[in-house]
């Protein structure tokens, strides 16, 4: 995503639900307020739970979503910022 | 020995619950839109609660708290594949309460039909219904002499073929009373994995590559009298079943409550006149025990006691809304009352269903969802 540069990356690929939001909340919680972390996901699901999740969550807040096909697959791309 | 307590459920084994009205209560943990698109649903309303998964891995504590259940009830979790529910499930047993994971989640429900005989099987006649409750949807295998016929499948066709194997039969024919714009046909995947003949009308330009017989007549079928009879209305080329001259396959031309809406064309007046003629003379000729055998229902309340969804000629003549209107003008105006608008998926699905149009698994999946919008009326 254009203007966002992130801190760390979550490849999160072939994992299914509740496995994205878990890993990245604890990847999370090891960032800095201010950070950004990206998640690379598989599971079409994992957007708009990201969404929800970002919308309750107090350490979370969610700037962006995109969707890349990557050799014949959707990847779905979650940018998350520590607040 | 130790005696491992029961920790998952089926879709099978959830829906007989909830038509028996078992105790039990459902914690959906998708995210709330996809609650909102629909939830599992049986015979008798039980308590539903959407906390999504994602608050117990934010705040476990919170999330627990908003559980509104005891340490009584039976909880049955459920989320769109079965991961999510099975964690959840897990932190709530560990905090005391009694769980059941619904195994596959709403994926597993969208694609599980109940199934019930219709009357006593003999070598005769069989009539078996097959529920998809996530569609409210309804199909049918009518056999005889170890022959059968399916109408219309919809798009998981195992179970079909799983029960035709079970009882010994052979899928000879397969049909669809009409092309379906609210659902996936199972029709040419069934019938091209049994060889079978497929009905389906003749006049709306299917371009699959199998034959398709569309004509009015009979259908053979062991010592069953099978007739296929035109009953335009709801879609032109609609047609319904005689069997045996007591049961009635509709299709979507009369439900137990309602009729089919003849507006999910664009030609709401000339359709609604062709079906106001199939229901007042074509449908004139058979007896008030004749009995109607839907291809969906509005509701739960249809079902009957023995869990299956019908109604005789008499009492649909008696009080189905769509069957009171005293003239053609009368009826057109019910129908115009009624009209709303029709999903946007529809002459999508139906392109998919005359072979015009081929997409991949995942948008079949996602045409697919959602209940059916099919009666004229909605009695909810």
């Amino acid at each position: 995503m254009a203007n966002v540069t992130e801190t760390k990356t979550l490849d999160a690929q072939g994992l299914k639900c509740p496995m994205p939001i878990v890993k990245a909340k604890k990847e999370l919680d090891t960032l800095s307020a201010g950070e950004i972390l990206k998640v690379v996901a598989t599971d079409k699901g994992s957007v708009l739970d990201f969404q929800g999740w970002a919308k309750t969550a107090k350490t979370a807040k969610l700037l962006g979503q995109e969707t890349l096909s990557e050799g014949g697959r959707e990847l779905y791309v979650h940018y998350i910022e520590r607040v | 020995m130790s005696i491992t307590q029961l920790s998952e459920i089926t879709a099978t084994e959830l829906y007989a619950r909830l038509n028996r009205g078992e105790d039990v209560v459902i914690l959906d943990v998708r995210n709330e839109d996809e609650f909102k698109l629909g939830a599992v649903e049986g015979r008798h309303a039980v308590p539903q609660t959407n906390i999504p998964y994602f608050d117990f891995i934010e705040d476990e504590d919170a999330a627990l708290a908003k559980v509104p259940y005891t340490r009584d009830q039976e909880i049955v979790v459920v989320c769109a594949k079965g991961g999510s529910s099975e964690f959840v499930s897990e932190l709530l047993r560990e905090a005391g309460y009694r769980t059941l994971n619904l195994i596959g989640g709403m994926r597993d429900w969208k694609d599980f039909y109940a199934i019930e005989d219709l009357i006593p099987p003999t070598d005769d006649l069989q009539l078996v219904q097959f529920n998809r409750p996530a569609k409210a949807s309804l199909s049918y295998l009518v056999a005889s002499k170890g022959e059968a016929l399916v109408v219309d499948p919809n798009r998981n066709i195992q179970p079909y073929l799983t029960e035709a194997e079970r009882r010994g039969l052979t899928i000879r024919h397969v049909m669809d009373t009409h092309v379906h714009a609210d659902y996936i046909s199972g029709g040419v995947a069934l019938a091209k994995a049994t060889s079978a003949t497929y009905h389906l009308s003749g006049s709306c330009g299917f371009e699959g590559d199998l034959s398709t017989d569309g004509q009015p007549g009979m259908i053979p079928l062991g010592s069953a009298t099978v007739r296929k009879i035109a009953t335009p209305g709801h879609t032109p080329g609609s047609m319904s079943l005689l069997v045996n001259d007591t049961h009635l396959l509709t299709g979507d031309t009369v439900f137990v409550r309602s009729v089919g809406r003849p507006d999910l064309g664009g030609q709401a007046e000339p359709w609604a006149k062709q079906l106001y003629h199939t229901l007042t003379v074509t449908l004139a000729e058979l007896s008030d025990e004749t009995v109607v055998l839907p291809s969906h229902y509005s509701c739960h309340k249809e079902m009957r006691d023995d869990f299956t969804i019908a109604g005789t000629l008499g009492e649909i003549r008696r009080h189905n809304d769509g069957m009171q209107a005293q003239s053609e003008e009368e009826f057109i105006a019910y129908i115009q009352r009624n009209m709303r608008p029709s999903p946007e998926s529809y002459a999508r699905i139906r392109q998919v269903n005359l072979a015009v149009l081929r997409v991949d698994e995942a948008e079949l999946s996602e045409l697919d969802l959602g209940k059916n919008e099919c009666a004229a009326s909605q009695n909810r």
